[in-house]
This record gives structure tokens, C-alpha cells and sequence, in this order.
């Protein structure tokens, strides 16, 4: 290190809720990892001390480094949080006559959003959160549009200066109006959001206005409303938050201009109209993490598992692209939003162990300790066993070097506690205990990922399986053994990897619009064409949309690159499968058919092809269009061929580690001291500060030219 | 695995297949495990469950696999489905039976088929299936046959064999709840038929596909024998989807695992839920016997109700008394002798549907756990009188909405566990009753693409839910079947329904009063739009309350309809007039009719069952949906709580006054409730009641006066002369308690009403070659 004259380009930052994450990528490939506590009232200030935290390793100033980054993506809860908490902006709702009541009401679904299985099921459990508009501050105009989009009651002018008036009486900060089915047709929205602003200007009053026609036009009111709530109600506050952020950053010298990571998946300007698509974003790092690594190891099918302390998420890549879920819920709202889809499961490493108490069976979760670790940790307060209890006592983890030593660790505490809640009434040893929890907890998650591999309609073995998060390496042997993976990587940077997704992702908008097109299994070729030419009017005006966007940031329309794409379903059923088009303009039939094509393709894949129904008719449900236009990526290291061998510094000595009953001494390495090319035999378990990676006997793993460490099961 | 052996042929119709490998037809075998669970009180005899004693981490692994695998299989599947039903509503769920047909883990979702589907695959056992039709891999079976344990004929089961190594080992089995079954009128849950032969296409555990392929003529003779082939076709490859991943996830298990290990697996897990259920009832409630009652109103006298048989148009009541005993050891006995006789309409339900659904009930409150499957069954001692309502003794009964009286059977149930969860200190837990979930949206003729079309609105799986002893009910919420309710988006609506959505609202006043007041239920008006020979229908109680709530808790509002014809809408609308939008907020003054035209034909009243009638484009139709009971004295309900209902429109002011005591104050539409005047009022009314009290043994005595007198209308009589026809034991117990005269006896043929039925009735059980499955005292 210390070769203080290769510059550092990328800037990956994820801003959690208790640590602010930074990533810096030099230009030779080298990366630092630094972190801080977040401070919710200045996230500048957290991300400054974050990067000194970073830079110290390579002996160099903020101030210096700053100026030299070509690229900075910003990742965070900043939104959430706000939104979670109630604290955004008094907003005024404008709905349809007759339906003040549906926002506050929600769906019945949001009662049990984002539980656990068995609280799904208990009825008593359930609540409402309150909703983010008041009925005191919704309005309803007379106007009504069909499911085809013929308006059968005209909106009425009166009622809409009357209600904008109530609106602003009431102290609304903000005015969002949304209409049943204006996804279908927006003219009732449109004149009823011009008679607002119109009124607003009489009244002299600033506030800004939201039709969810002009943001997101997607089937389903529900969703629609939320998430257009959601943009008046926390993107504004949130927008300021981010200027703060770009404000200190160019006080430093910085020259970039700072990007978020926005639910699609691309990152998108801070000045971007569309911000409640910045809601969750971390997460999403770590799959455009994957995708980047994937793109350099020539690998199109990826396996995305991240643990952490409370969940265990994955997210597929196939064919080199991961897939959007486009009514995805957050926040215990259900939104209309494209999210990559990532399914999680309730259980990771600070999950609480227990036994039913009237099964005796052992329950994982769905609560977890957090960052209290254990029971282990004494002054954690817990008396609960945890998975990491259970690590620590069969000696997966250094209780003496937990977090770089940050925190010390009590094994006899975790023995006692594993052995009176779990090992005596089941009858067994408490290391055969311990080792069971981890058993099952790895069944569970290699379960879960070859059921979403398989509900994809692949094979295991046609993917690669990254495994990042804080815990992920500790797990990586038990939920990938036997689940037949092509290759099994684990990153040497797995506890930083979703800041370094950040820094990978393409600057990316993506616009979706609903469209309604249905044509018989043998229509006509004219009636192909015509369908064509609907779903390449949709794409052209996406395709304005994200052309106007990459001009507010000063790109030329021609440096954009238009992918367009669409959703399609058998004419009838309630779901689509999202297609990359075939085609990249569509006008005859030759490119219906290739549409159609594409997507029988999927489908089979998807639910095999018995389930195929091709004589309902095709119908298009949506068009997307993704812009892109080309930024500065991190570049992987590139280091010399080292052997086999594991350099003697890299070797810290022996520790006991139990598995398949019975303790063997596993050699624990120094993960920052090992070599491109070294080659490990299990049992090892190689510590840094912010990870374990556990080998254990009958796996083996090789660490390449771009510290990417991976794991095989020696046959 | 599961392909046709050509070995593996059964030996004729009254051949024995040896599908087992052992030596056994399926229904020795099944017989043994019967008798060895009497023999032992333990399912199959197992006292000891050797696998999970010996492996609990294996065990446990066993469990998640196959529980994982299930659960999503039925994610998957679900979204083949182009039905709101299944994709919006999740009413589809997948269960993994043992070669007996007992029931091993079930996915999510509508969980009463743990038995049903179960019910079925025992038929074929006990009839010889493996003699003709035979069962062999890839095959399927499909059955809705609600004489032999279906709920209702709308939810159609694709039932498939697992084989291992050419010898059957279990059954899997899907079920999703259909959009219509091509009864005498549209919709799942149609209304007019008053017999089976009315309610629908029906199928009898029918081999419809081998080799894992549907056969030609099934697919036609179905697809045409509904009014919605679409939703048909893709409902089914939704269950035969479901089916055979989870068919691959068993075979997947049994590789990895041995299929030792699964066989025991199969039948521990059954025991074990079985213990689950004694150790549930055993931490949470007091031992003892609870006593509840239940009734809901079938007026069909009315002209709104259109039958084609003359002795059905009769008004009555359905009567559901149960009696729940729990036992010392965590075992309980639920009885219902004394029930009313199953009638002439489509309110019956079979035992099965009663054994096996109840469960979706429990799960919700006393065993919210993955782990139930037939255990829970083997725990409980069911015993439901033949000739009842829930137990009929007659071939010909019809069954499409047997919900209308299940919801209030179970209802009570609940009620009568809260009691003991309020005894034992888990207040947490009381539901002080469940809403009614109703109304019925259905109809159909020609829709909006102009295509033959039914409907039926699921809006009822948000009812308003019971109040707890320590807080309200939610408002629009779930269901009693279905604690994942869910309204669905009305964009989804308007596209499956040729009705014009003109409001959405929660329904004030619909949840019942109390300390704690019940969920309040929500309206939406519709305008009939774009269809041709349009018809619906309601169907829901309106002139009773179907449950009522607890500790002086008010029952839940009962229902009404509203319809109007001929409104002048479509003038309204042009002219830019004032047209009906929102809720019908006070129905005694009601302000939609002051929006319509002064000639519009509207039926508003309480007759809430209809048949088919005809709605033109501009008609409006009422979807209420009803709220849940309360819990406490009104009078203890907290000030600022009743503020907020008032400001939200959930209680009207007038009720504010008169239930609550409130005395409060309005400001442009504001209330504001003084806490002062509020307690002095609250004093007065106490002193009122007071005032108005008798002692019970006085008003005991006016009672029985009137019993003696026989003054009561004819509904009550008639619904307790066919309880007091069925059983001496409940007419003596009542006689008993209201010291009747040894002779005094009320019989159906002095009331002057249709009795058709009440004598001569011919079971099931009596057609030829036929062997009835009974899982329950009779």
C-alpha cells in the first residue's frame, strides 16, 4: 500500500442504519472499506467520517482524494426511515368523489405485511400502520374512467378549485392526486392536476403537485396511490438530505455529481424527478455487485445470497440480468415501483434459537439480537440463544477477535444457555445441539435458494453462487453443500461488497407504462402490426421521458442507450413475466411473433410446459424502457500468481471446531495476508476484521488474481 | 418414477393391485392404522416417534423440506391461475397425503381442504379405486363431490398418486376455489338451487388424466359444463403445476433421505401434531364445558327469491348449539346434537367440511403453527347428529353456499374458546366473535368483452374482525376462512366485473359497540357498465345477527341490500347533475334514492339472499361487507376512542348518544366528546338499566309462559321443531331447563309450512356399491 500516486476513482457509500459504509476503488484496483456511525440528523457528516476511516489505511487526506473521484454512488435508509417513522410532509390527497376513505383504509393485506408465516396466520397479530394521509386532508371529485379507459363521468372543474382550496386550507405541504384507472387513460388526471396548479396560482401558493399519471402509471390503485404518497410525502425531505450530502462533497473538491442507487437497480441523479424509487437501495448493491464480478468471471447465471444478521436475501441472475418485481411492498406498503426481486427469509446469523414449546421443535427467528450478537456477549443483556452463540461454541467464530476484537466473547455462557434451552430437552450433547441449529439453518437457506433457482425454471448447476454479507462466509459451505453449484465464490471484501455494488451500477433510468394490448394465439398479421405500433408508441414516449432525465444531468440524447422491454401474460391471467425485447423497435408482425417467442420461452421456464396456454391469446400488460449511458466502474485487482502456499504470516495457528460430531483443530489464516493462487484444504477458517469464512473438512477453496476466494467440496 | 409400469396393472374391477407391495389392498391397510390409533389413543399406535426421538435435526430437516417445498409450490402455481380468486385471494392450497389419505403437511392458504382432498382419497380406498379405475403413476383424479366431503362444489381438488419404486406411497392433492360451476346460475356460490341437482357439474374422484396429461374428454366435457372455460383451464393447470413440483419435492426427499426415513416421517408427524394440539389446549385455556349458540336467517318465502321447488319457499332459522368439553389431558369433545335439520337450499354442509374446515379457523387463534395436518383431527372428538345441518342424511342436499351457516357455527366455537383463553388470563387472545362474511357479489351474463362471463366479488374476505378483550377489531380485514384477507385493488376488479366502481368506504356503525368495539366492514357501490343480459344477486344474513360479541359486547350490524332500476344515471351524468358516490352512510336516512330518479325502482330492505335478477347498464347494486362483534360494556368505552370513530365516520353521532352515552359537541363536522357530561350521563343510563332489570328467575317464568303458548314466530318454531325431531336428548335437555310439561312437544307439521323432507329421506350410504367415509360420531 502507501503508493500514494495511483489515483482513486470509485466511491461506493451505503448509509445503514447504524453504519454508514464507504467503499474506495483505485484505479489499479485496489479497494479500502471504511465505517461509521450514521448520524441520522447529518448523513454528510457520517459519510466524512466514514472515508477518513477508509483512506487512513492508504495514509491519505479526504481532501486530497475528493477531488480525484470520477464516480460516487450514494446508497442509504435515509428514506425509509422517514417514511417508517412518520416524518415527511403534510400531504393533501386529491382522489375520486366517493373514495376519500381507500388510502387510509389500505389494502386488507397491509395488516400483515412483512410478517412471519405463523403471525400471518394469527389473527389477533395483525395492525394497521397509520396512513401517511389523513381523510382530513383527502378530498374526491366527481370523475370516473372505465377499465378501458372511456371516461363515463367527466371530472368537474368546480370541485376541483373547491377541493385544491380545502387543501391548502388544511396545510397541505403538498398535493398528490390520484384517479381510478388513470393509468388507462390520463385526460381526467391531467385537466384535474391543471385546474390545481391553475387554482394554486390564484392562491399564491408554492406547493408542488404529484398526478400519479406523471409518475408512476401503473395498474393498480393501491400501489399507484402509495407510491406517489410515498414521493410527495418523504422524496422531498429526502431530496434535501442528498444536497447536503453533494453540498460537503464538493466542499471537499469533489467534481463528481453524487448518484443514488435506486430500486431498479440503476442509479439515477439526485436531482431526479422520480426519488421514492431511492427507498431501499442497499440491498440492491450487492446484486449489482454480483452482476459486475459475474461480467469479469464470464458467469451469466448468478446466485446472489447475502446474510446478515437478521435475513437471508437472494436475488437471481440469469443470462446476465437480474429480475424487476414491479408491485413489490415496502415499508408495509404495497408500491408501484420496479424493485429487483429479492426474496428473503426471516432467519440469519443474530437469529433467536428457541423450541416450540408445544412441538419441541427448534424455531428460528423470525427476531433476531441485532447487533447484541448473543448470549455470548455478556454484556449484551440477552439471555436467548442465538445462531451465533452456537457458532461461537463450536468454534466458527473467535470469540476473542469478534468485530477485530471489538467486543469479547463468553463461550462457557453460550454453553450453559444452549445447553438448559435447547440440548437437555432434546436430549443431545451441546455441541450436537449447536451444530444442529446450524444444520438447519443451512438446510433452510439451500432450500430456499434451489427452490428459487428451480422456480425459475433452472438447474443449480448452470449457476454461480456469490456469497456475501457480514455472515455469509460463515454459512457459505452449509447452504451451498450438495445444492450442486457451478462455482461457489465468496468476495475477500463480503462484509463491504454492497457499497461496492453501489459503485458498479450503471447510471440507469427505467420508466414503465401499462398497456393493454390482447391478440389471438392466430391473429391476423395486420393485427400484429397494429399491436406492434401500440407498444412502440409506449416505448417512445418512455423513451422521452429517460432522454429528459439524462439532460437534466447534461448527457446528449445520443450518448444514451435505449433497451427496451415489456410485460406479457396469456390473455386472461393476472400475472406477466418481464421480457428484454427481441426486438429493438417493433412495427410488423414478424416482430409480434418474436415477442410472442420470447416470451413462451420464459414462461415454460418458469412453470413448465404444461402450463402453457397459448390458445387464451398473448396480451402485453406493460412497456419498459431502460436508458443507460456509460460511467466509471471499479476495476477488479489484478494480482501476480503466489502458488499454492499460503505465505507462513498468513497462518495464525489452530483452533477446536466441531462438526459431524466430533472437534477437529481447523488452521485459522489471516484472509488479508493470503495470496492470488493460494489454495486451502478445510478445516480452516480464515478471519479478517469484518468477516469469517469457515472451510471446514471435505471442502477446499483457492484464492484467484482478483481475491475472490473459491469454494469447492473435495469429492 | 411416475410413469406407467406396464407391470404394474391391477387385476380387473374387483382386483386387488397390490399398490402397496405388501401383501394389503389400501383399505386393509388403511383399516390397520384406524384400528391400531383406537387400539392405542396414538395415530397408527406410535406411542414413542422413534425418528424424531433418535434424529431431532433430521426430523426437523425432513419437516422444513417439505414444508418449504409446499409452501412454495403454491407460490408458483398461483400465478398460472387467471382468476382474482386464486391469484389476489390465495383461495388455492396443496396438501401431502400418506398412502391412507390422512393428512402429512399442507401449504398455505385455505387450509380446510386438509381433509377434504383427504375425504376424497378415503372414498376411493373404501371403494376400491384401485380395482377400476385403477391408480397408477401419472395418473390424476379431480373431485368436487360435496356428498363425500367437499365444502362446497366450487372448489375443485386435483388429487395424484406418488409412487417410489412402483409402489404407492402418498397422495398430493390441489385445490382452487372457481369462479363458477355451471350451477342453475352464475357465480361460485349461486343461490335459487335447492338441490344438489341444481348446484353445479359435479365430480366424483373422476380419473381425468394419465400419464400426467389431462384426457380429451374430460377437458371438453368440463370446460363446456361452466360458464367460465377460461378460468377453468388455467385453475386446473394451476393444481396439476402444483401437483407435480410437489410430487418431484417428495421424490427429491426420498433420494436424499431414503424412503425409510419419509415413511416414518409420514406417520410421526401425524402424532406429533396430534400432541401439539392436547399441549395447545392444555397452556392455553381451563378445563371445563362451554356452552354457545349460534343462528342465521333462509327467508325464502320472499318473491326476490326464485326457486323452481314450491316446498322450499319456507322461512326458518338454522340452529348450531355446540357444546365444547375440554378435557384434563388437553383433549376435547365438540358437540352439536341438538342442531336443525338440513333444508332445502345451499346452506348444508357435509361432516367433513365441518372436521376438516374448522381447522382453518383454529389455526388463526388456539394453533397459528405450520405444523398442523391430521393430528389435529386424531385430538378431537368431533360429534355431529346425521340429519343435520352439518351432518345430512339425505342424497339429494345441495351445499354451493355452505358457508352461510359455517361461519356462524365456527363463530360460536370461537367464542367459546375465548371464554376459556379469558379464564386462563390470555386476554390477548379473545375474538369476541366474526363477522358474517358476506355479501355475495355475484352474477354474470354477457360482459364488457362481450363474452358469456360470471362474477363473483371476494370483497368478503375483508370483513371486519371480532374485538379483542384488550383492543378494538380491524376494520376490513379477514375472514373467518381466511386470516390473509384481502379487498384486492378495484382496478383488478373492474376488469374480472362489468360494474363501475362509485365508491369505497368503511361501513359506519358495522361493528358491534363495546369497551372495545368490533371491526367495522366496508360498502362499495357499484353501477352496472358496458355488460348485456345482465343479472346478480345477494346473498348474506339481513334479518339476523349471525354471531354477537361477549362481556356485553353488541353483535355486529346485520345486513341489508340495496338495488336500484331504472336511476336516470346516464342523464344525471350528462347533464352534469348530482349522482350517488360514496357510501350509503345512515341508511335510515338515506341519501343515494335523493340522486337517482324519483321513478327508479329500489329495493332496500333486509331480504339479503336473492336469486338471479335482471340488472340494464346504469342499475346500482350495494356490496356491504359486515363488520365484527364487540367486547365489554359500551358504557366503559374510552372517550377520545369514541371521538375518533365519530371523526372517521366509523360510528354515527345518533349511536354515539345512544349506545356510548356520549355528549358531545359538532364544528364543521368535528366532534368533539366532553368527558364530564359524558360520565354524568353514563351514570343516568346505568340507573336506567337499572330501572328496566327483572330478576332471571321472573323473567324465566314469562318466558316459559310463552314457550308453553307456543308464541313465537313460525321461523323459531320451525328451526327448533327439527332440532327437537332429531334429537331426544336435546328436547329433553331444553324441556329440562324450562320446566315443560311432560307432554308439551313441538312438531313440524303444526305450523303449517312446506315439510317436504321432514320424514322420508334416503342417505347416501344406501345407493348400491357404495361405502360411505364417516370421520365423526354420528
Amino acid at each position: 500500500m502507501g503508493q500514494q500516486n495511483i489515483p482513486v476513482q470509485v466511491l461506493g457509500i451505503d448509509a445503514g442504519g447504524t453504519m454508514t459504509d464507504t467503499f474506495f476503488v483505485r484505479a489499479d484496483g485496489r479497494f479500502v472499506v471504511g465505517k461509521a456511525q450514521s448520524n441520522p440528523g447529518d448523513e454528510s457528516l457520517a459519510i466524512y467520517n466514514s472515508s477518513v476511516d477508509a483512506l487512513a489505511h492508504w495514509n491519505r487526506k479526504v481532501e486530497d482524494v475528493y477531488p480525484e473521484l470520477v464516480t460516487c454512488v450514494y446508497s442509504g435508509t435515509a428514506m425509509l426511515n422517514r417514511i417508517l417513522m412518520r416524518k415527511g410532509l403534510k400531504v393533501g390527497l386529491l382522489c375520486n368523489r366517493g373514495f376519500e376513505q381507500i388510502h387510509s383504509m389500505g389494502r386488507a393485506l397491509q395488516s400483515y405485511l412483512g410478517y412471519a408465516l405463523e403471525d400471518r396466520i394469527h389473527l389477533n397479530t395483525h395492525r394497521y400502520d397509520e396512513p401517511l394521509v389523513p381523510v382530513s386532508r383527502t378530498r374526491g371529485v366527481t370523475e370516473r374512467t372505465d377499465v378501458q379507459g372511456s371516461i363515463v363521468i367527466p371530472v368537474r372543474e368546480a370541485e376541483v378549485r373547491q377541493a385544491t382550496r380545502e387543501l391548502v386550507a388544511a396545510e397541505s405541504q403538498a398535493i398528490v392526486i390520484c384517479f381510478l384507472q388513470s393509468h388507462k387513460n390520463e385526460t381526467s388526471e391531467q385537466i384535474a392536476r391543471d385546474f390545481v396548479k391553475d387554482e394554486l396560482k390564484k392562491l399564491g401558493s408554492p406547493i408542488p403537485v404529484f398526478a400519479s399519471v406523471d409518475y408512476y402509471p401503473s395498474r393498480k390503485e393501491s400501489h399507484r396511490m402509495n407510491t406517489v404518497i410515498l414521493e410527495a410525502y418523504g422524496a422531498e425531505p429526502s431530496r434535501e438530505t442528498l444536497k447536503k450530502v453533494s453540498d460537503r462533497f464538493k466542499a471537499n473538491g469533489a467534481k463528481f455529481d453524487l448518484r443514488v442507487m435506486a430500486t431498479h437497480g440503476g442509479t439515477i441523479s439526485w436531482k431526479a424527478k422520480e426519488l421514492a424509487r431511492t427507498i431501499v437501495s442497499g440491498p440492491i448493491g450487492g446484486v449489482i455487485g454480483a452482476k459486475l464480478l459475474g461480467e469479469c468471471l464470464g458467469d451469466e447465471n448468478i446466485a446472489c445470497s447475502d446474510i446478515g444478521g437478521t435475513s437471508f436475501d437472494v436475488a437471481l441472475i440469469t443470462k446476465g440480468s437480474f429480475a424487476i418485481k414491479s408491485d413489490p411492498d415496502m415499508a408495509r406498503l404495497v408500491l408501484s415501483l420496479p424493485l429487483v426481486a429479492m426474496d428473503s427469509v426471516g432467519a440469519g446469523a443474530g437469529s433467536f434459537v428457541r423450541l416450540d414449546p408445544y412441538s419441541k421443535s427448534i424455531k428460528l427467528g423470525p427476531d433476531s439480537a441485532g447487533y447484541r450478537v448473543g448470549t455470548c456477549w455478556p454484556e449484551s443483556g440477552l439471555d436467548t440463544v442465538t445462531v451465533s452463540d452456537c457458532h461461537v461454541v463450536l468454534g466458527y467464530l473467535n470469540p476473542l477477535n469478534f468485530l477485530g476484537g471489538a467486543i469479547k466473547l463468553d463461550v462457557e455462557r453460550a454453553r450453559q444457555h444452549i445447553k438448559a434451552q435447547i440440548a437437555d430437552p432434546l436430549g443431545l450433547s451441546i455441541e450436537d445441539a449447536a451444530a444442529g441449529v446450524i444444520e438447519l439453518l443451512d438446510l433452510t437457506l439451500s432450500e430456499y435458494l434451489r427452490a428459487n433457482i428451480s422456480a425459475k425454471g433452472y438447474n443449480p448447476a448452470e449457476f454461480t453462487c456469490f456469497s456475501y454479507g457480514g455472515a455469509g462466509p460463515v454459512h457459505t459451505y452449509g447452504y451451498t453443500e450438495g445444492v450442486g453449484f457451478k462455482d461457489v465464490v465468496v468476495p475477500a471484501w463480503a462484509a463491504g461488497f454492497s457499497a461496492f455494488g453501489c459503485a458498479c451500477a450503471d447510471f440507469e433510468y427505467r420508466y414503465d407504462k401499462s398497456v393493454d394490448l390482447g391478440l389471438p394465439e392466430n391473429a391476423s398479421d395486420a393485427a400484429k402490426a397494429g399491436a406492434c405500433k401500440t407498444l412502440q408508441e409506449a416505448w417512445s414516449e418512455l423513451a422521452t421521458k429517460v432522454i429528459d432525465e439524462f439532460v437534466i444531468n447534461g448527457f446528449k440524447p445520443e450518448d444514451v442507450l435505449l433497451i427496451p422491454g415489456y410485460k406479457m401474460q396469456y390473455m386472461g391471467q393476472l400475472n406477466d413475466l418481464e421480457i428484454v425485447s427481441p426486438v429493438t423497435s417493433a412495427s410488423k408482425a414478424e416482430d409480434w411473433n418474436k415477442i410472442v417467442d420470447a416470451f413462451e420461452l420464459q414462461y415454460t421456464r418458469v412453470y413448465a410446459s404444461s402450463a402453457r396456454s397459448p390458445e387464451l391469446g398473448f396480451s402485453v400488460t406493460g412497456a419498459i424502457l431502460r436508458g443507460t449511458v456509460a460511467t466509471q466502474k471499479p476495476v477488479l485487482p489484478e494480482d501476480a500468481n503466489a502458488g499454492p502456499t499460503p505465505p507462513a504470516a498468513a497462518k495464525l495457528g489452530t483452533r477446536p471446531f466441531y462438526r459431524h460430531k466430533k472437534w477437529v483443530d481447523a488452521v485459522i489464516y489471516k484472509m488479508e495476508s493470503l495470496l492470488a493462487g493460494n489454495h486451502i484444504v478445510g478445516p480452516a477458517i480464515i478471519e479478517s476484521d469484518s468477516t469469517t469464512f469457515v472451510v471446514p473438512n471435505g471442502f477446499e477453496t483457492t484464492i484467484d488474481k482478483h481475491r475472490l476466494f473459491h469454494l469447492k467440496e473435495v469429492k | 418414477m411416475n410413469v406407467i409400469n406396464p407391470l404394474n396393472k391391477g387385476s380387473g374391477d374387483t382386483g386387488f393391485a397390490d399398490l402397496l407391495k405388501n401383501g394389503q389392498t389400501l383399505k386393509q391397510y388403511r383399516d390397520g392404522i384406524m384400528k391400531r390409533t383406537a387400539d392405542t389413543g396414538y395415530y397408527n399406535g406410535l406411542e414413542k416417534l422413534a425418528l424424531r426421538d433418535s434424529d431431532p435435526i433430521g426430523y426437523e430437516k425432513l419437516f422444513s423440506k417439505l414444508r418449504g417445498g409446499l409452501v412454495h409450490a403454491r407460490e408458483t402455481a398461483k400465478k398460472i391461475a387467471a382468476s382474482p380468486i386464486v391469484e389476489q385471494e390465495g383461495e388455492l392450497c396443496f396438501t401431502l397425503y400418506n398412502a391412507a389419505g390422512d393428512c402429512i403437511l399442507t401449504s398455505t392458504g385455505i387450509i380446510i381442504h386438509v381433509g377434504t382432498m383427504g375425504a376424497a382419497i378415503k372414498y376411493m380406498i373404501e371403494n376400491n379405486w384401485e380395482g377400476n379405475p385403477r391408480i397408477n403413476p401419472g395418473d390424476m383424479f379431480t373431485t368436487n363431490d360435496c356428498a363425500i366431503g367437499n365444502v362446497h362444489p366450487c372448489d375443485i381438488a386435483t388429487i395424484v398418486p406418488i409412487f417410489w419404486e412402483d409402489r404407492l406411497i402418498g397422495w398430493v392433492g390441489g385445490v382452487t376455489h372457481v369462479i363458477d360451476t355451471g350451477s342453475v346460475t352464475p357465480g361460485s356460490m349461486s343461490t335459487g338451487q335447492v338441490q344438489r341437482f341444481g348446484d353445479g357439474y359435479m365430480i366424483t374422484c373422476r380419473k381425468t388424466g394419465v400419464n400426467d396429461t389431462p384426457l380429451r374428454d374430460w377437458l371438453h366435457e368440463s370446460q363446456r359444463s361452466v360458464r367460465t372455460p377460461k378460468y377453468w383451464i388455467l385453475d386446473e393447470r394451476t393444481r396439476i403445476a402444483g401437483c407435480h413440483m410437489i410430487r418431484e419435492l417428495v421424490e427429491d426427499v426420498i433420494r436424499h433421505d431414503g424412503i425409510e426415513a419419509y415413511e416414518k416421517f409420514g406417520f410421526e408427524v401425524i402424532e406429533e401434531g396430534r400432541r401439539g394440539l392436547l399441549s395447545r389446549i392444555k397452556a392455553m385455556t381451563l378445563p371445563g364445558i362451554y356452552r354457545k349458540v349460534a343462528f342465521v336467517d333462509v327467508p325464502y318465502t320472499h318473491p326476490d327469491v326464485q326457486v323452481s321447488s314450491a316446498f322450499a319457499k319456507l322461512d326458518s332459522i338454522m340452529h348450531s348449539p355446540c357444546e365444547i368439553t375440554i378435557k384434563k389431558d388437553g383433549s376435547w369433545r365438540l358437540d352439536f346434537e341438538g342442531a336443525s335439520r338440513w333444508g332445502w337450499h345451499t346452506f348444508n354442509a357435509h361432516h367433513v367440511a365441518f372436521t376438516s374446515g374448522i381447522w382453518v379457523m383454529m389455526s388463526q387463534t388456539l394453533v397459528p403453527t405450520q405444523r398442523i395436518n391430521d393430528g389435529a383431527f386424531f385430538a378431537t372428538q368431533f360429534h355431529l347428529p346425521k340429519g343435520t345441518w352439518c351432518n345430512p342424511d339425505d342424497r339429494r342436499t345441495g351445499h354451493a353456499y355452505a358457508w352461510h351457516f359455517l361461519v356462524s357455527g365456527w363463530a360460536a366455537l370461537w367464542r367459546g374458546l375465548s371464554q376459556a383463553y379469558f379464564s386462563r388470563g390470555y386476554l390477548e387472545e379473545v375474538n369476541a366473535g366474526n363477522a358474517n362474511t358476506s355479501n355475495w357479489l355475484q352474477g354474470g351474463g354477457i360482459n364488457q368483452d362481450g363474452e358469456i362471463h360470471a362474477v363473483n366479488s371476494f370483497e368478503a374476505s375483508s370483513c371486519g374482525t371480532g374485538a379483542c378483550a384488550v383492543k378494538d377489531g380491524l376494520n376490513h380485514a379477514a375472514a373467518i376462512w381466511n386470516p390473509e384477507g384481502d379487498m384486492g385493488d378495484i382496478e383488478i376488479w373492474e376488469m374480472a366485473e362489468p360494474l363501475l366502481y362509485l365508491g369505497r368506504n368503511v361501513k359506519a356503525n358495522s361493528g358491534g359497540y363495546g369497551k372495545y368495539r368490533g371491526g367495522c366492514g366496508f360498502e362499495t357501490l357499484r353501477m352496472v357498465w358496458n355488460s348485456h343480459d345482465w343479472t346478480m344477486f345477494f346473498m348474506g344474513n339481513g334479518f339476523m345477527n349471525s354471531d354477537w360479541g361477549m362481556m356485553g359486547g353488541y353483535p355486529s350490524a346485520t345486513g341489508y341490500r340495496f338495488e336500484a332500476h331504472k336511476t336516470g344515471l346516464k342523464e344525471r351524468i350528462a347533464s352534469g347533475g348530482d349522482i350517488p358516490m360514496g357510501g350509503d352512510i345512515d341508511p335510515t336516512h338515506p341519501t343515494y334514492e335523493r340522486y337517482i330518479d324519483a321513478t327508479a325502482i329500489v329495493k332496500r330492505d333486509k331480504q339479503c339472499i336473492t336469486t338471479e335478477d335482471c340488472y340494464e347498464n346504469h342499475d346500482l347494486y350495494l356490496n356491504y361487507l359486515r363488520g365484527g362483534p364487540g367486547f365489554g360494556d359500551p358504557l366503559d368505552r374510552e372517550i377520545e376512542a369514541i371521538e375518533n370513530d365519530m371523526n372517521q365516520v366509523f360510528l354515527l353521532p345518533e349511536f354515539a348518544r345512544k349506545v356510548y352515552g356520549a355528549v358531545f359537541t359538532e364544528d364543521k363536522g368535528v366532534f368533539k366528546v366532553d368527558a364530564a357530561k359524558t360520565k354524568a350521563r353514563r351514570a343516568e343510563i346505568r340507573k336506567e338499566r337499572l330501572a328496566r332489570a327483572v330478576p332471571t328467575r321472573e323473567w324465566m317464568k314469562e318466558e316459559r309462559e310463552r314457550i308453553i303458548n307456543k308464541h313465537a314466530s313460525v321461523q323459531v318454531q320451525h328451526m327448533f321443531a327439527t332440532s327437537f325431531g332429531l334429537s331426544e336428548k336435546f328436547t329433553n335437555e331444553f324441556k329440562k331447563f324450562w320446566s315443560l310439561p311432560d307432554d308439551w312437544q313441538l312438531l313440524e307439521t303444526e305450523l303449517g309450512v312446506p315439510s317436504y323432507g321432514s320424514v322420508h329421506r334416503m342417505d347416501l350410504s344406501t345407493l348400491p356399491d357404495v361405502t360411505t367415509v364417516v370421520q365423526c360420531e354420528e
